[in-house]
C-alpha cells in the first residue's frame, strides 16, 4: 500500500472517530437520565405531590407535570399564533421590506439568550400584577418560540409549487381563504412540524420561567394570575437543593422531561416521513 | 357579434422589462381561442393577464383594458375574485390539491365559493363536472381516493372538472398537453371540442399543429408582440405576416 493510502486510510479513520464521538454525549444523557431517573417514575409519580425533603414518602411532579402542560398549551396558543401568521407573511410577503426586517429580527431573536425574555416578562407581567404568574410564565415561552415556529411555517408554505398556489387563487378565492383553507393542507406537515418545534422548546426552557412563575410545588392550577409550576423550573430547584430524596425527584422528572421532548422529537420525524413518501 | 373577452391596449411588465406590448385583440364567444408562438413570447403572461392571475407575480404591472361581457376587469371597483370566478384554468403541469380527494378537488372551489347550498347539490354538481370532464366513468367507484393516485391524463381532467364546477364563461388552458403522452393529449383536445358548447376556451400552446387541430381562431404572438390574429383556417394558409408563415412552418420556434 502506498503512503499516500495509508495517510488517506488513517484521515478516514480519524473522520469516523470524531463522527461517532459527537455522538456520545446525547447518548451519555439519554442513557444516564434514563438510568438514574426511570426508578422513580411511576403513575403515581406523575400525579402526586412533591415529597417533603426529609422522610420516606415518594411524592411526585404532578404539580410541575400539571403546570408544564398548561404552560406549553398556553405558549402554543399564544406564540403559535403569531408564529403561524408571521411565517405565512414572510412566505408570502417576502418581497416587501417588512418581511425582510421582521425575518432578520426571527432570526435574532433564535440567538437571544431567553434569561432577559424572562426578565422582560418579570417587568412587563409580574411587576404590574405584583404577583409571580403563569400568565406570565406563558407570554414568556411565546416569545421564545415564536422566531422558531414563524421561520419553519415560511419554510413549509415556501415549498408549496408555485403552481399549486396559482391553482387556488384562480378558484376565485380571497387570499385568507386560499391560504388557510387550501393550501394550508399542503403545508400541513411541514406546519405541523413547526409547532412541535415550539412545543418542545416550550417544555425544555427554564430560563424565561425563572423569574415569572415562582414554582407553586403544592397546587396544580390555580389560576392564570397565580404561580404555577414547571418540570424545568423544578428540577432547577430541587437539584440545587441539599436534599437527597429531591435529587431523586429531580432525576425522575428529568427522565418524564425527556421522554416528553424524544416523543414530541420522534412524531414531528414520522410526520416529516410521511411527508416525503 | 357580442365578445368573450375584449383586450385592448394591453401592456404588462415583469420589473422592468416589457413582456406584452400593445396587444389588442377580440374573442368571440363559443369558441375555441389559440394562443400561439414560441416559448418565452408572452402567451402564459397574456393568459394571466385575463384573470388577474398575473397580480400573484408582486413585480408584475399591467396598463390597457381586458373586457369580459362589458366589464372592465381592471377597473378600481372590480373585485379580483368575482374576475377569476369568470373564469376556469387548467395548468401546464397537471396540478390537483395532492392532498385533498377526488371528490374534494372538485368540490373545494365550489364549496368555498357558496355555490352549492347543500351536500346533495354539491354531490351533484361535482358527478356533473367530472361527467363533463369524461372522468366519472374511472373515478366514481372511488371518489376518496387521493388525486395524486391519478394517472397524469386522469389528473389533468380532473383539474378541468374542477375549473367547470367553478361554473365559469371562459375556460383558461395553458398548454394543457405539454406533460401528457400523446394518446391523453388527444383525449383532451376531445374534449375541449366537447365543451366549446358551453363555454369559450382560451388555449395557450408552443405547437402550431395543435392550434390548427383545434382552435377556430389563433392568435400569433412574437417576444411580446400581437403579430397576427384571425380565424385559424386562414392563418395557416393564408398568413398575412411572413413571420406567422414562418412560425406555422416550423422556421422558427
Amino acid at each position: 500500500m502506498s503512503f499516500r493510502k495509508i495517510k488517506e486510510r488513517i484521515m478516514l479513520g480519524l473522520i469516523a472517530i470524531l463522527a461517532l464521538l459527537s455522538a456520545v454525549p446525547i447518548f451519555a444523557i439519554i442513557f444516564s437520565v434514563y438510568f438514574e431517573g426511570m426508578k422513580y417514575v411511576s403513575l403515581s409519580f406523575l400525579i402526586d405531590l412533591p415529597p417533603p425533603p426529609i422522610g420516606d414518602e415518594v411524592g411526585g411532579i404532578g404539580p410541575a407535570l400539571a403546570g408544564s402542560l398548561i404552560l406549553i398549551a398556553l405558549a402554543l396558543a399564544i406564540g403559535g399564533t403569531i408564529g403561524f401568521f408571521t411565517g405565512l407573511f414572510l412566505s408570502e410577503f417576502s418581497h416587501t421590506k417588512l418581511a425582510q426586517q421582521t425575518q432578520m429580527i426571527l432570526q435574532i431573536m433564535v440567538e437571544f439568550p431567553t434569561i432577559i425574555v424572562g426578565l422582560f416578562a418579570y417587568a412587563v407581567l409580574v411587576l404590574p400584577l405584583k404577583r409571580f404568574n403563569a400568565l406570565a410564565g406563558a407570554f414568556a415561552l411565546a416569545i421564545v418560540i415564536i422566531p422558531y415556529i414563524a421561520l419553519n411555517v415560511k419554510e413549509a408554505y415556501k415549498s408549496i409549487s408555485f403552481t399549486l398556489k396559482e391553482a387556488a387563487f384562480s378558484l376565485g378565492l380571497s387570499a385568507p381563504t386560499a391560504y388557510l383553507r387550501v393550501l394550508l393542507g399542503a403545508a400541513k406537515s411541514g406546519v405541523l412540524t413547526a409547532l412541535l418545534i415550539g412545543m418542545a422548546k416550550a417544555a425544555g426552557e427554564t430560563a424565561p420561567l425563572l423569574f415569572t412563575i415562582l414554582g407553586s410545588t403544592f397546587t396544580y392550577f390555580a389560576g392564570l394570575d397565580q404561580p404555577i409550576h414547571a418540570i424545568p423550573l423544578l428540577i432547577y430547584n430541587f437539584a440545587l437543593s441539599p436534599y437527597e430524596r429531591w435529587h431523586q425527584v429531580a432525576w425522575g422528572a428529568s427522565a418524564v422531561l425527556l421522554t416528553i421532548i424524544l416523543t414530541i422529537f420522534l412524531v414531528s420525524r414520522m410526520i416529516i416521513r410521511g411527508a416525503r413518501t | 357579434m357580442s365578445w368573450a373577452v375584449e383586450i385592448c391596449d394591453l401592456n404588462v411588465w415583469y420589473g422592468g422589462n416589457h413582456v406584452l406590448k400593445n396587444i389588442s385583440l377580440k374573442i368571440p364567444k363559443n369558441v375555441i381561442f389559440a394562443i400561439m408562438g414560441p416559448s418565452g413570447c408572452g402567451k402564459s403572461t397574456l393568459l394571466r393577464a385575463m384573470n388577474r392571475l398575473l397580480e400573484l407575480n408582486p413585480t408584475a404591472k399591467v396598463s390597457g383594458q381586458v373586457m369580459v361581457d362589458g366589464i372592465n376587469i381592471y377597473s378600481d371597483k372590480i373585485d379580483v375574485t368575482w374576475v377569476r370566478r369568470q373564469f376556469g384554468m387548467v395548468f401546464q403541469i397537471p396540478n390537483p390539491f395532492p392532498h385533498l380527494s377526488i371528490y374534494d378537488n372538485v368540490a373545494i372551489g365550489p364549496k368555498l365559493n357558496g355555490l352549492a347550498k347543500s351536500k346533495s347539490e354539491l354531490d351533484q354538481l361535482v358527478r356533473w363536472a367530472l361527467e363533463k370532464a369524461y372522468l366519472w366513468d374511472e373515478v366514481k367507484d372511488d371518489l376518496r381516493r387521493p388525486a395524486a393516485a391519478l394517472s397524469g391524463g386522469q389528473q389533468q381532467r380532473l383539474c378541468i372538472a374542477r375549473a367547470i364546477a367553478l361554473k365559469p364563461r371562459i375556460i383558461l388552458m395553458d398548454e394543457p398537453t405539454a406533460n401528457l403522452d400523446p394518446v391523453a393529449a388527444m383525449r383532451i383536445e376531445e374534449l375541449m371540442l366537447e365543451l366549446k358548447e358551453d363555454y369559450t376556451i382560451v388555449i395557450v400552446t408552443h405547437n402550431p399543429q395543435q392550434a390548427a387541430r383545434v382552435s377556430d381562431y389563433v392568435a400569433f404572438l412574437y417576444l411580446g408582440e400581437l403579430v397576427e390574429v384571425g380565424e385559424t383556417s386562414q392563418v395557416f394558409t393564408r398568413p398575412i405576416n411572413k413571420l406567422t408563415e414562418k412560425y406555422v412552418v416550423g422556421r422558427i420556434g
